[in-house]
């Protein structure tokens, strides 16, 4: 049966390559996919032999009919072109659509991403990943955040396995990996983009899953000055050069002296208004010097090593950007690309 | 947190400086003030108390704070209580998770409705007045940060007893609430009732017009067990918040005297025992060795050896050759990084400059290939014209039960399994896309996939693609070098962590536009009649120009015929429209192929 499978896909192969028009091919198509069609009989007569023959027979007879109609497919678009080619202006019969070319999309996250990773690359970044499904001590521990730490309330986790597997919270996490796989490998410039997850009901403003961005430097001398000047460079470069950015005091329990950048309210400029809470300023991150306690957990030596990390989200600034009120439309919403450009 | 100007300045009576002045010195020094208001002619601060400061939960942490900023001096607000009589209380502590407590009854009151600054203040801070010694002691609370309680004597005795729930079942709160209690749960009962939570009073001795007579309370207690209970019993208070950080016992006496005296004060009564106070032991204050260059080689500026040491002095730090002992209320300076922290943030993150980042190192590439992998499959993927999306990780329904990984505690119900396969997520997707009906869709996702084998978690990388033409879609996955099965609703869907990587890969940068679509899309015909023939690219490009972008989503034309009577060309377009109503779509398709 085999053998007599191979002799109808080498018979019928040649015999696409062949036709030339569309009608050819479709009376093709319904000699062996059609309701009478040469498939429909084969398979028809499966149910005659033993079960075992029936199971492998019917995978090898369903490869050959997905081969057969991948090759009319083909041919079919060959034909296509031919005949628009041929036809060139002369649209005095009814023709095929004619439109602007199909343009392709990357996500407006992705866009970010790359728009970040080109500055960070042009300093001698890598981009980092790590997995999504992490453990305790990777997204809280080695970041000096022990168990009953209140630092922990401000991130609701989505446990796997509680109280060891979970959902990365936050980039962050990715540092936790990297420094511990490339604590030999120093000095360390590493950028990593990341989908992180809090257990948030979702709705208009709200989200379980969103984006993140972080950056970290380990070498020897790093300092804030280096870490203000890099971040600031960031942000010019996402939101022009008139960008007025504020570096304040913050907490993070993986930094130390930590650091929070806000960016001057693009809708008030400063004044106070509902998008910024009437603070003026809209914050954006978190960043600092890396704790000694984390570079100690990776084995890195502190007196002789220092670096930063900054991260921040990414949707929010997407959201501005692509004027998209619900956060929902970022995943699986109703987010839409025109097809060409007009 | 909510902060009152004119009661900061009872701690700081020389502070001048403008109420916009001091909320944007508050937020530069770490505590993030969102913004300041009027009420009821006071000016009042809107803050972000970080974690690691439970000393700044109250008036007189952020006082300390603004007096080293400042340079001001801090004014003790606490006098001595006079008068204690030698009555012992006879309280009771059996468990080490209290740290400290100190207590003394108070005769003779006279309990009315609180004073209107009282009513004024708690006001301000979003807390209902209820009568004079119940407002008097959240007023402490909030000017310290440290909760404490008043219990009716006739109603709980004076057998107070701090412990580990043994006995009783249930606990009813001061607002009635009625929580189911376990034996991880920290008391303070008599021998016959429940009295109190550790950080929330009880109904059985509350405090109304008629008491008379009353015990308070100041304590702290271990913070991960007032954490645990609060979470346990699903309550968070006031006294909760403060009382999970790591508050400093040494505070309690300043607090303590100052709401015994304000007791005296506006209820009239008498001490009428000795002050109790446990303490069973003082923690030990770190001992931290400090050099004074390390502010300048972390911040990256000089700042001079003499003002960091000053700066800590002010802060309340012991110096001696460079060791330095933090006060107690600091419990978040623990090593020398704290301290380069404290010098820094009073000498100023804005006197870092802004305009000096990192220049390019070269340093070892550590990027995995598969994320060279993604980004070229991802700008080939674009240019055959298909759209990426980002799609729920977390799905409603398991493709293997057997191997499918579940979440624990996930709040959205419906999505609790990590998804097995992407072409479910994408059928979502296509099914909105429908739902706006969305022109002849194409689009991909790259993201992983999650499955369970044995004890391990597995994570792949799976690029999911659609395409409403499957002849193209087969054709497009033979571009690619992708060998998969197409599925009947043409997805296909392959892993993609074991396809070779490229060794390197600079993606493209894309601008595009997004859209989110509110309404559905109106797809519209129309012919126009032409003398000539004419290219009909040309006409796609002279329409389109004429139709708002922000509305046209698409513009295609989808026959062409010459009349043989007359040889005129009859050109049909086929106009798409977004985010309009039927009405205004139609409006804009008539007047823009002159169809009115």
């Amino acid at each position: 049966m085999n053998q007599n499978l191979e002799k109808i896909r080498d018979q019928y192969q040649e015999k696409v390559i062949n036709l030339k028009t569309d009608q050819e091919l479709e009376s093709l198509r319904i000699e062996l996919f059609g309701r009478n069609g040469l498939f429909n009989d084969l398979f028809t007569k499966l149910k005659e032999i033993s079960v075992d023959e029936r199971r492998i027979y019917g995978q090898e007879l369903n490869v050959t009919k997905n081969e057969l109609e991948r090759l009319i497919a083909i041919q079919s678009q060959k034909v296509v072109k031919t005949t628009i080619i041929k036809k060139g202006l002369e649209y005095s019969v009814k023709s095929k659509i004619i439109s602007l070319p199909k343009i392709g999309h990357l996500h407006p996250i992705t866009q970010t991403e790359r728009q970040l990773n080109e500055v960070f690359r042009k300093l001698g970044f890598s981009v980092y990943n790590s997995p999504e499904i992490v453990t305790d001590e990777f997204n809280f521990e080695r970041l000096n955040v022990p168990q009953n730490h209140p630092a922990r309330d401000m991130q609701d986790s989505i446990y796997i396995k509680e109280p060891e597997y979970l959902l990365r919270t936050q980039t962050s996490t990715i540092e936790s990996y990297l420094l511990k796989a490339k604590s030999q490998d120093l000095p360390i410039r590493a950028a990593f983009p990341g989908s992180v997850f809090r257990n948030e009901k979702v709705n208009r403003s709200n989200h379980f899953v969103f984006h993140q961005y972080q950056a970290v430097v380990v070498d020897k001398n790093i300092t804030m000055k280096d870490l203000i000047g890099t971040m600031d460079l960031m942000f010019k470069t996402l939101y022009g050069p008139d960008v007025v950015v504020r570096y304040r005091c913050k907490y993070y329990p993986e930094v130390e002296p930590g650091v929070g950048p806000d960016m001057q309210c693009f809708n008030c400029h400063g004044k106070g208004c509902p998008l910024c809470k009437y603070a003026g300023w809209i914050e954006m991150g978190g960043s600092g010097m890396i704790h000694p306690k984390v570079l100690e957990a990776a084995g890195i030596d502190p007196k002789v090593w220092s670096g930063f990390a900054f991260g921040m989200g990414l949707d929010r600034w997407t959201m501005a950007q692509k004027n998209i009120k619900d956060i929902r439309t970022l995943m699986g919403g109703n987010l839409a690309y025109k097809p060409n450009e007009l | 947190m909510k902060l009152i100007y004119s009661e900061l300045k009872k701690f700081l009576p020389d502070l001048k400086v403008e109420p916009q002045q001091l909320r944007d010195d508050l937020t530069m020094i770490g505590h993030f003030t969102n913004f300041f208001e009027e009420i009821d002619g006071e000016i009042v601060f809107d803050l972000d108390i970080k974690v690691n400061r439970g000393d700044c939960l109250g008036y007189y942490g952020l006082a300390k704070d603004l007096s080293v900023f400042y340079n001001l001096p801090l004014q003790n607000l606490s006098q001595p209580v006079n008068n204690q009589s030698k009555n012992q209380l006879p309280i009771k502590i059996t468990t080490e998770n209290v740290k400290r407590v100190m207590a003394v009854k108070i005769s003779n009151l006279k309990n009315n409705s609180s004073p209107q600054w009282l009513q004024t203040f708690l006001k301000c801070h979003g807390v209902h007045s209820i009568n004079t010694l119940v407002d008097l002691t959240n007023y402490v609370m909030f000017l310290y940060g440290i909760p404490n309680h008043a219990f009716d004597t006739a109603k709980s005795g004076e057998n107070l007893i701090w412990e580990m729930n043994s006995k009783f079942k249930e606990f009813i709160s001061l607002d009635g609430s009625k929580l189911i209690l376990n034996n991880k749960i920290l008391m303070i009962n008599n021998p016959n009732k429940t009295l109190s939570l550790s950080f929330w009073g009880g109904e059985s001795c509350a405090i109304d017009l008629e008491t008379t007579e009353t015990i308070i309370e100041l304590a702290i207690y271990d913070r991960t067990t007032v954490r645990q209970n609060s979470r346990q019993l699903k309550s968070v208070t006031e006294a909760s918040i403060r009382l999970e950080k790591d508050l400093d016992p040494e505070l309690i006496p300043t607090a303590f005297k100052h709401l015994a005296n304000l007791i005296l004060e506006n209820c009239d009564g008498q001490i009428n025992s000795q002050i109790f106070d446990h303490y069973p032991k003082k923690a030990d204050l770190p001992q931290i060795e400090f050099d004074p260059k390390k502010p300048s080689l972390i911040s990256g500026i000089k700042i001079p050896a003499d003002f960091s040491l000053d700066c800590l002095k002010r802060l309340g730090c012991q110096i001696n050759n460079l060791i330095i002992t933090p006060p107690s209320f600091r419990k978040d300076v623990t090593i020398e990084a704290d301290l380069i922290e404290e010098v820094i943030r009073f000498w100023g993150y804005q006197k870092i400059p802004t305009n000096q980042p990192l220049v390019f190192k070269e340093v070892i590439d550590i990027t995995p290939k598969e994320v060279y992998l993604i980004e070229n499959l991802k700008d080939q993927l674009v240019q055959l014209g298909y759209d990426e999306v980002l799609t729920w990780p977390l799905v409603t329904t398991p493709i293997d039960k057997k191997t499918v990984i579940t979440t624990q505690n996930s709040i959205n119900s419906e999505a609790i399994y990590l998804r097995q396969s992407l072409i479910p997520s994408l059928f979502q997707q296509l099914d909105q896309y429908n739902r706006f009906k969305l022109p002849e869709p194409q689009f991909f996702e790259i993201g992983k996939i999650f499955s369970k084998e044995g004890d391990s978690f597995v994570e792949k990388n799976a690029l999911g693609i659609y395409n409403h033409n499957q002849s193209q879609l087969l054709i497009d996955l033979e571009k690619l070098n992708l060998k998969t099965q197409i599925t009947d609703n043409n997805f296909a869907e392959i892993i993609i962590d074991n396809l070779s990587k490229p060794e390197k890969y600079i993606p493209n940068q894309h601008q595009n536009n997004a859209i989110e679509l509110t309404s559905q899309i109106i797809t519209l015909d129309a012919n126009i009649i032409l003398d000539t023939k004419e290219d009909p690219i040309k006409l796609i490009e002279k329409y389109s120009q004429i139709i708002d972008s922000k509305n046209l989503w698409k513009l295609i034309v989808t026959d062409i015929y010459q009349d043989s009577k007359t040889n005129k060309y009859r050109y049909t377009f086929q106009a798409s429209y977004f985010n309009l109503d039927d009405k205004t779509a139609k409006l804009i398709h008539l007047k823009t192929f002159d169809l009115i």
